[in-house]
């Protein structure tokens, strides 16, 4: 008896369990719902068309933050497009629309994606998904169905070596990362011949590293030290005392956030002077700052795009190119209004991958990818994130340039290149002993 | 009395789902990610579903059999495409078979929640052998579709990438079906379940129960493998360490089983069709707010079937016409 009023209620509170949860579903559901965007409705004047881009982005998941800023970016694009006469092609205007589905940073989930929206929603281009693992498992499917691919999050070099017709990208190269510092390091020291490079053991680091190092033996720099250390390492002493024996110039390194930071850490504790220092990653965040102190001071480190870069319409003219899309002031501020922050380099590089369809589309005067992919082969614009030139065979991005940022006084300076700097280098940055002092770049 | 008709049911959704794939455009790569998901939900259920025992290092052996058809397909490119192809899958089977028989061995002495502590790390240890030995490309991985093109042309390529990699996988899944039906009326399958329900009565009644998890774990594990190297390296044509050993495929495969129903032959079919199709079609409707709507979506599958939509519609069939053709 006693057992069955005991079933009786753990099965009610089962029951009572599941229409909570029951409830809550469709409270969500109606949440989500609303969020669906309403198509905005055709003016009356001319044949006006509405196009879509398809976008399997990382809503959620590992590249959940930076698929996010990714799509915001994309939507200001748009969004800017269609405010500023749309894409012509004849006597038809067509409007972007972004259609985004989330894949959950999983490959898996890109290929059925991909697949759905070149045959279900006829999308013909495609915004990559965010990171170069997902853009190569998006690339066989896109290439199936010939519909374009443009990667703005998915940096690596092997990517384009793939023969992939389809697949063009937007962002600078890994094998460009670092070649923007060392052309600045000659540009303003022809002397300062050796070279040292420690950097993570990873994919991505290692990619940007050995291109330097080719680099730099093209610019006539000397290799005076070359190591890698394993993800994860807490200690770097043992290379920083060899390296400091070798007695370089320059340094060029790094690879995640921490490890950046703990290379310029382990620096400043040795230290070894150096004339120039780029870490990769790490001196682009504020937190690098934050915990390095003046210590920081003086350390570059390259970047795809960063607030306060300098293109604009003026720039453009001076070197002889067209200007597309919104100015950085318009961009900053839709993003800000948007999203409540500033926006990070993976909202501008996603903006200038949705200008560059527009732009090639109504290069082609045709929606036909082939076609398009044809007359991206000699287009050529700036915009917010720069200049967007690719190489006709492969697909590689080669007009973009990495800015350099430097620590400055306390604030993020851009330096490199020219076009985009809003402050002059500070070369050489001062020694450890100077900084410890007080001394800052620009004192 | 063995009986073999409920693989009836199960080649008749395969049937239906490969119609729906080639006969509704757009719908053949979300087919294959149902399929994925059965496939991988099937292996697992031959160890976890007959034993009770939870894999956590399950990923490792989708790793090293991934790993196994890379490692053939990118270094031994020369010796032309079918003996690489074969060797491909020999090494997947190999590898999924040696690191099985190690991690089996030792871990296989300990008893429930023990032995799932200690597989948790096989799948990191496999990663950071690869990344830290520097073996196989190390950090960099191995990229196959430039290396395939040159040596075997284009179309080649695309053929191995589309059409026989999914067709491997179809393989991989109906046979994993196959075998899980076989041990269910096999002298080995009564086993099993005697050790699920009371491994010590099953072992003073004369059942060698650390062989009989030995052979379902490494049934389980090469299974595992093959889907590695058909689903991963032959469809995306790449593989990188950090991707392929990543823990959440093993979560999602004991999900797919608990589901489903562990211990039958449909229960990871019926819950990989759930567990794919509610996320496939949740992430078209609403971008980003899958996830939240699809776990109290599965909370509330699991409450209503506790044993398994299988384990609950076997019950409900005892008795009908319709019996035979459940389990």
């Amino acid at each position: 008896m006693l057992k069955n009023v005991g079933g009786e209620n753990v099965s009610k509170s089962k029951w009572l369990l599941v229409a909570i949860l029951v409830v809550s579903t469709a409270l969500i559901l109606g949440c989500a719902q609303q969020q669906q965007p309403t198509t905005p409705a055709p003016s009356g004047e001319g044949k006006v068309e509405t196009l879509y881009f398809g976008a399997p982005i990382s809503l959620s998941g590992k590249f959940a933050e930076e698929g996010k800023a990714s799509l915001e970016g994309m939507k200001i694009a748009a969004k800017w497009i269609n405010e500023n006469g749309g894409i012509k092609v004849g006597d038809v205007t067509y409007k972007i629309e972004i259609k985004a589905y989330d894949d959950e940073s999983k490959k898996e989930n890109v290929q059925s994606l991909i697949e759905r929206l070149a045959t279900v929603d006829k999308v013909k281009f495609i915004l990559a998904p965010y990171s170069s693992g997902l853009t190569l498992a998006a690339a066989p499917i896109a290439e199936k169905y010939q519909v374009l691919l443009n990667s703005h999050g998915g940096a690596s070099d092997y990517i384009f070596e793939q023969g992939y017709y389809y697949v063009v990208q937007t962002l600078s190269p890994a094998s460009r990362y670092q070649t923007g510092f060392l052309d600045m390091v000659k540009a303003k020291d022809p002397n300062a011949k050796r070279l040292a490079l420690v950097y993570e053991d990873g994919e991505f680091s290692r990619a940007v590293h050995e291109a330097a190092r080719e680099y730099a033996k093209q610019l006539g720099f000397e290799i005076v030290y070359e190591k890698t250390y394993p993800a994860g390492a807490t200690d770097l002493s043992p290379i920083l005392n060899e390296l400091k024996a070798a007695n370089p110039d320059v340094l060029i390194g790094g690879g995640h956030f921490a490890d950046g930071q703990l290379l310029a850490k382990q620096l400043a504790e040795l230290k070894i002077d150096l004339k120039a220092i780029s870490i990769l990653v790490a001196p682009t965040f504020t937190s690098f700052y934050e915990a390095l102190g003046n210590k920081a001071e003086g350390i570059a480190g390259p970047a795809q795009w960063e607030v306060g870069v300098k293109y604009s319409p003026e720039a453009a003219e001076k070197l002889g190119i067209e200007w597309y899309g919104p100015t950085q002031e318009e961009f900053l501020s839709a993003y800000k209004e948007a999203m409540g922050e500033e926006p990070p380099y993976q909202a501008a590089e996603a903006a200038a991958a949705v200008l560059s369809y527009a732009k090639a589309i109504e290069k082609a005067q045709s929606l036909d990818p082939a076609k398009v992919r044809e007359a991206m082969n000699d287009l050529e614009f700036m915009s917010i994130y720069g200049v967007w030139k690719i190489d006709p065979e492969t697909g590689k991005q080669i007009g973009h340039e990495m800015v350099i940022i430097q620590w400055q006084n306390g604030e993020k300076k851009i330096v490199w290149p020219e076009s985009a700097a809003n402050a002059e280098p500070c070369y050489p940055m001062p020694t450890w002993d100077e900084k410890e002092g007080g001394a800052t770049c620009g004192s | 009395m063995r009986n073999y008709t409920p693989l009836v049911t199960l080649l008749l959704i395969y049937a239906v789902m490969i119609a729906i794939g080639q006969g509704i455009q757009g719908m053949w790569q979300p087919i294959m990610l149902v399929i994925f998901y059965i496939a991988v939900g099937q292996a697992l259920n031959i160890f976890l579903g007959m034993t009770g025992y939870v894999n956590f290092g399950y990923v490792a052996l989708l790793g090293v059999g991934a790993y196994g058809m890379a490692v053939a397909l990118g270094y031994y490119t020369d010796l032309g495409l079918i003996p690489a192809l074969t060797l491909g899958f020999i090494l997947a089977i190999l590898l999924a078979f040696i690191v099985s028989m190690v991690v089996g061995g030792i871990a296989l002495r300990l008893r429930g929640a023990y032995f799932a502590i200690a597989t948790i790390g096989v799948n990191e240890g496999i990663k950071y052998l690869i990344l830290g030995g520097k073996i196989w490309g190390g950090s960099s991985g191995i990229v196959l579709s430039g290396i395939l093109r040159k040596a075997y042309g284009a179309e080649t390529m695309r053929f191995l990438s589309t059409v026989f990699a999914d067709a491997g996988l179809i393989v991989v899944a109906i046979l994993s079906g196959i075998i899980t039906m076989y041990i269910l009326n096999s002298r080995l399958g009564y086993g099993l379940i005697a050790l699920r329900e009371d491994e010590d009565a099953a072992k003073v009644m004369g059942i060698n129960v650390r062989r009989y998890k030995q052979i379902a774990f490494v049934i389980s594990c090469i299974l595992a493998g093959l889907i590695g190297a058909t689903a991963w390296t032959l469809k995306l044509t790449y593989v990188f360490p950090q991707d392929v050993f990543a823990i959440n495929y093993t979560v999602e495969a004991i999900v797919i089983v608990m589901l489903g129903g562990a211990g039958t032959l449909l229960g990871p079919v019926v819950g990989g069709l759930i567990y794919a199709l509610l996320k496939y079609y949740l992430t078209i409707a609403f971008p980003g707010m899958q996830l939240l709507i699809l776990a109290p979506l599965l909370i509330i599958v699991i409450l209503l079937f506790p044993e398994g939509v299988v384990g609950y519609l076997a019950k409900a069939a005892r008795g009908t016409r319709f019996e035979k053709f459940v389990r």
